[in-house]
């Protein structure tokens, strides 16, 4: 057996137990339990992604979703909060869009996480339709990135010495998957009165 | 947004072999309002409502179910039996969605995945997004549901020029609905329209389908070897692939195409089937028994258990020199199955260990038991099995009667035709066997001109009763059959009103619909029941 079946396989059945934990501590109104749980099978997640794409055989599974929808889900997980404010922008969203939606959620999630440490008050996250293109963004009114994080955006190793940064190597790897008619899909990492991240998806 | 009236009115499945998951997700569905939810633990309880309780609304269904069958193979069994309404949403829960994205075919996709954990909240988005999808789609569906083709493509039309959400959906929904009825040249054109603008895996696919329809086969593998470039997890392709060589003569890369399928997806019953009955072709028995060891053994004590794997498979042993082999995998199934014990199937395939074992008397007494069997109602393999039994056994009238009727039965399996000659060049002569190929096409002919003459001749109601009793015996001819279809209707429109013929006329005319949808004679059965409506309502 390869290294990544058994990877795969066990982290599948400490997934399948993990859910099991939550299912008990949802049982019991343990939001907060539930919460934790999530975010460990999320990130055990991004590892199992993360060591695929290394390896070559993240196969993306491209079809037409609705990207209002994905928004929608994305914070269904985060009604609880109180702050940061969560806000969310899909006026400008089109009705659907070609991508692989589980990982296009995973990036975004961690995203979104993230976004959700970093905030003072607020985070928006919104879709929009702009050309060839639809991008995700992510806005907190945080510190914003630092300045080496900005210029490592295009990093394409899995480990920086800032950090795991397993996030934005998934981020990009999952962008470069999604390509039509000679183009592309990207992340973008800005400051703007906070840190903006931005996956654009080619149509 | 759904009112608590209708919440309590949607009526789930919930399928997982855990209790402890069963009654989380039931818990979780309570807390949304929806009450109305069955639990099965099993692929067998579920079957079970189903039948007892079906149609569901929702089945939510873990991909690991404990036993041998997965959700996956579930699925694809509650599709091929047409178990499930379309409108049914089929939602696959998984801790991972990289184990399930092996696919056989877009059509035996769930409605969606969900990946374990997630909370209530996330299953009442998701739940209500799928059934506003579906509110949307139920027109098609049900159309789909009647195969009502001609309907399925306008309603898909009107929804792709709203341009919602839905758009792509109706638009693979589009391509499926013209192959089914058979303007395969407009879907060749909008699956390369589609293609223009997004390569999609399922637009590359149903392309393939298009060309190999129209004979296009060099055109139709190469778009097939370019989609499993693209899509290494469609599996189905590999299946179209395998098809279409060996129709063209090239069974070793056929094996080769589906050895590296099942190395994909080991697990998929399909896949190992269609390399057993490849390999059959090719006398290579060693391949067959591997295969088919695997299916039975996968089976066992399931719902999705086949006689017929049995019968092949025992078939190998008897044809490569082990009959006794063969008799006692025969022996077990009709242990463990008492329906199995008449199965014309296995009856056959013992008559030939035996007869290969040199035990004539008891070849004799299976072959007896087989040929009671209603000849219309099995599958070309078993027929042929049945057949070559006969042939073995000294019942040449009788073999050669049940290969006629398979080959008059599918007179456009080009595969079959080739299969049923080996199997007379072997059992009786070449010249035999080219002769036999002849008979068949001429005494559908000689039928067909013998029903002529009598209609020339003002004897419609003997013409009428000679093809329908010709397509009774022959369901699978599509000539025969939509010929009966207008004779029925000639009659009834000269010699008065007769609500049974009427009857016997749609059913006809319903079967020649799905044997061949792109039949010109389709209008002149139209304008005949237009004709006899005129006539027969101005009269009353």
């Amino acid at each position: 057996m390869r290294f990544a079946d058994l990877v795969a396989l066990n982290i599948h059945d400490i997934k399948n137990r993990l859910a099991m934990v939550a299912a008990r501590a949802e049982g019991r109104g343990d939001t907060e339990t539930v919460h934790d749980v999530l975010g460990v099978t999320a990130e055990l997640s991004r590892l199992l992604a993360c060591y695929k794409a290394e390896a070559g055989q993240l196969q993306p599974a491209i079809d037409a979703y609705c990207p209002q929808y994905l928004v929608q889900e994305l914070i269904a997980d985060y009604q609880h909060l109180t702050t940061p404010k969560l806000e969310i922008d899909t006026d400008r969203a089109p009705s659907s869009w070609y991508y692989d939606e589980n990982l296009v959620r995973m990036v975004l999630a961690n995203a979104l996480q993230n976004a959700l440490r970093s905030a003072r008050s607020r985070v928006c996250i919104s879709a929009v339709e702009d050309g060839d293109w639809l991008e995700f963004r992510i806005h907190d009114d945080g510190p914003g990135y630092p300045d080496d994080r900005l210029q490592t955006a295009q990093a394409t190793a899995p480990m920086s010495q800032e950090g795991t940064g397993v996030g934005l190597y998934l981020a990009h790897k999952v962008a470069d998957l999604h390509t039509n008619h000679g183009l592309r899909g990207e992340v973008r990492l800005e400051n703007d009165r906070g840190a903006v991240f931005r996956l654009r998806l080619p149509v | 947004m759904i009112s608590p009236n209708e919440q309590d009115q949607k009526r789930f499945l919930v399928v997982d072999d855990l209790a402890e998951m069963r009654s989380a997700l039931r818990t979780q569905l309570g807390s949304l309002g929806y009450n109305n939810v069955a639990i099965a633990d099993s692929v067998r309880m579920a079957l079970e409502h189903l039948e007892q309780q079906g149609p569901f609304d929702v089945i939510l269904c873990d991909y690991y179910l404990g036993g041998s069958t997965d959700g996956q193979q579930f699925l694809e069994h509650l599709r091929s039996k047409k178990l499930l309404r379309r409108s049914t949403l089929f939602i696959m829960i998984t801790a991972e969605k990289a184990y399930t994205s092996v696919v056989t075919a877009a059509e035996s996709l769930p409605d969606d995945y969900l990946i374990k954990p997630f909370t209530a909240d996330t299953l009442k988005l998701r739940l209500q997004h799928l059934m506003d999808k579906k509110a949307r789609l139920i027109k098609v569906d049900q159309l789909q549901d009647k195969e009502r083709w001609a309907d399925v493509i306008t309603e898909c039309d009107t929804i792709i020029a709203s341009g919602d959400r839905y758009k792509a959906d109706a638009m693979r929904i589009r391509g499926q609905a013209l192959l089914a009825c058979g303007r395969n040249d407009e879907a060749l054109a909008f699956y390369q329209k589609v293609i223009d603008i997004r390569p999609m895996p399922w637009a590359r696919l149903g392309l393939a389908r298009a060309q190999q329809a129209m004979n296009q086969f060099d055109d139709c593998k190469a778009t097939l070897l370019t989609l499993i470039e693209e899509a290494p997890q469609l599996l189905a392709a590999y299946d179209l692939l395998s098809r279409v060589q060996v129709a063209q003569g090239e069974p070793d890369a056929a094996l080769q195409t589906l050895d590296k399928a099942s190395s994909i997806a080991p697990d998929s019953l399909p896949r190992l089937r269609a390399i057993a009955k490849v390999a059959e072709r090719q006398s290579d028995f060693d391949r067959v028994k591997t295969a088919l060891h695997r299916v039975v053994k996968k089976t066992q004590n399931s719902p999705l258990r086949d006689t017929r794997d049995v019968a092949q498979l025992s078939n190998a042993y008897a044809e490569s020199g082990e009959p006794d082999v063969a008799l006692s995998l025969i022996d077990e199934a009709r242990k463990q199955y008492k329906s199995d014990l008449r199965a014309p199937e296995l009856a056959a395939v013992e008559a030939l260990a035996h007869h290969k074992a040199g035990r004539t008397e008891q070849a004799q007494a299976a072959l007896a038991v087989a040929l009671q069997a209603d000849a219309t109602s099995l599958t070309p393999e078993t027929a042929v099995n049945l057949a070559r039994a006969c042939l073995a056994t000294g019942k040449q009238d009788a073999g050669e009667a049940i290969l006629k009727q398979v080959m008059q039965n599918n007179p456009n399996a080009v595969e079959l035709q080739t299969h049923v000659s080996d199997v007379m060049s072997t059992y009786a002569s070449p010249e035999r066997a080219s002769a036999l190929l002849e008979e068949c096409v001429s005494e559908v002919v000689a039928l067909n001109n013998e029903a002529v003459r009598l209609a020339r001749e003002r004897q419609y109601n003997e013409a009428a009763r000679m093809l329908s009793e010709a397509a009774s015996r022959l369901p699978g001819n599509a000539q025969i059959v939509g010929n009966a279809a207008m004779a029925l209707l000639t009659d009834v429109y000269n010699t008065g009103l007769d609500a049974d013929k009427l009857r016997r006329a749609v059913q006809f005319q319903q079967r020649f619909q799905s044997l061949d949808p792109s039949s010109t004679k389709h209008k002149d059965i139209a304008e005949l029941q237009r004709r006899i409506r005129t006539r027969y309502s101005s009269a009353s």
